[in-house]
């Protein structure tokens, strides 16, 4: 396979990838944004609401880190319950996420874990959670990310997946919270 | 690149998204792996673009403005609602996705996981470069790089994918 032809099967899969959206919807939300740029108070509204709810870590990996292959001597990942009752998770590699649900799940925390592809449909997003609901969850600012099973509300469940991100760090795990369900987080 | 006609109406905004959505989706369905999340994300973008289209319609490609705007809103969203803990080997997405775990996703799971492996800046010469048809003086403008870093770094993307994805498609094929 030359070079060309390898260009040519990546580009192909654009073939099967359409934007549903049409564009009078664009223009109309489109609309709607410039609408609002122009109400200052809403405006500063919107802002307000991003802070309360920006999370105060945001833990990178140094940017330019190049991928090397994954290291063999470690496990994927490893949970340990700690003597505090908290569960500490430490992952290296994306690898066995129904593993790491079970072993979650075994260890008391309603979990659901997706390292690639879709979130299960069921899970959906917990509606109390807040940025101290999140730190008294979650502890202190990661690596390694520390469960605090007992500071979870009732129906309120973990999700963990993979984070990609455009700029700096390409991967990061992400946690957050969401309705503990049996087809979501087995509960 | 300028796109002609801009006006309170933008006669031409129509015309690019007819011609750049697709392209835009693809780019940024790779990088986030999720379809839905993908298609909110290029909406959400293109109508960023209409409400700025007198700005973004002067940018050196439309386009690449549009997907890098619906990643950076990508990130502004998860770090609104998630934690972030970094993993300690970036480059292991590791398992190869399965059938299972990409249900009816469009492009082949290989391809799309390979091209996730590549580090950022591949990835961005990849998708404007391959995806949106760039050229690479355009490519090298809207990345703000020089045009022999695209090319260089378009041949280590092209090198690399070819180390990931032909074993794997020669396994696939027994001789």
């Amino acid at each position: 396979m030359t070079d060309d032809d390898l260009i040519t099967l990546v580009r192909a899969q654009r073939r099967n990838v359409q934007m549903t959206a049409s564009v009078e919807e664009i223009i109309g939300r489109g609309r709607a944004l410039r609408a609002r740029r122009r109400l200052p108070g809403l405006a500063a509204g919107a802002l307000a609401v991003a802070a309360a709810a920006a999370l105060a870590v945001t833990a990178l990996l140094p940017a330019g880190h190049r991928p090397g292959p994954p290291p063999a001597r470690l496990a994927a990942w490893t949970v340990t319950r700690q003597a505090d009752g908290t569960i500490k998770v430490t992952v290296r590699q994306l690898r066995d996420p129904q593993g790491l649900q079970r072993r979650l799940r075994a260890d008391g925390v309603p979990a659901s874990v997706t390292f690639f592809g879709h979130e299960p449909r069921a899970c959906q997003r917990y509606p109390r959670m807040s940025a101290a609901l999140m730190a008294e969850v979650f502890g202190g600012h990661g690596p390694p990310l520390v469960i605090h099973p007992k500071a979870l509300p009732h129906g309120a469940g973990v999700q963990l997946n993979p984070l990609h991100h455009p700029h700096g760090a390409p991967i990061a795990l992400a946690a957050g919270l969401v309705q503990a369900t049996t087809g979501c987080t087995g509960t | 690149m300028r796109w002609k006609g801009v006006g309170t109406n933008r006669p031409d905004f129509a015309e690019f998204y007819r011609r750049s959505k697709d392209e835009c989706l693809f780019a940024v369905l790779v990088s986030v792996g999720d379809r839905d999340t993908a298609q909110d994300l290029v909406a959400e973008a293109f109508a960023r673009a209409w409400a700025s289209w007198r700005t973004v319609s002067r940018h050196p490609a439309p386009a690449a403005w549009v997907v890098r705007t619906a990643l950076n809103a990508h990130i502004s969203r998860w770090r609104r609602r998630r934690r972030e803990v970094p993993l300690a080997d970036p480059g292991a997405i590791a398992d190869r996705p399965t059938a299972g775990e990409t249900p009816g996703s469009p492009v082949d799971p290989q391809i799309m996981a390979a091209v996730r492996r590549l580090p950022e800046r591949q990835r961005q010469v990849v998708a404007l470069r391959l995806f949106l048809d760039l050229d690479t003086a355009t490519t090298a403008a809207a990345l703000a790089i020089a045009p022999g870093t695209v090319q260089a770094h378009l041949g280590r993307a092209i090198a690399a994918l070819r180390a990931d994805l032909i074993p794997q498609r020669q396994k696939e094929v027994p001789s």
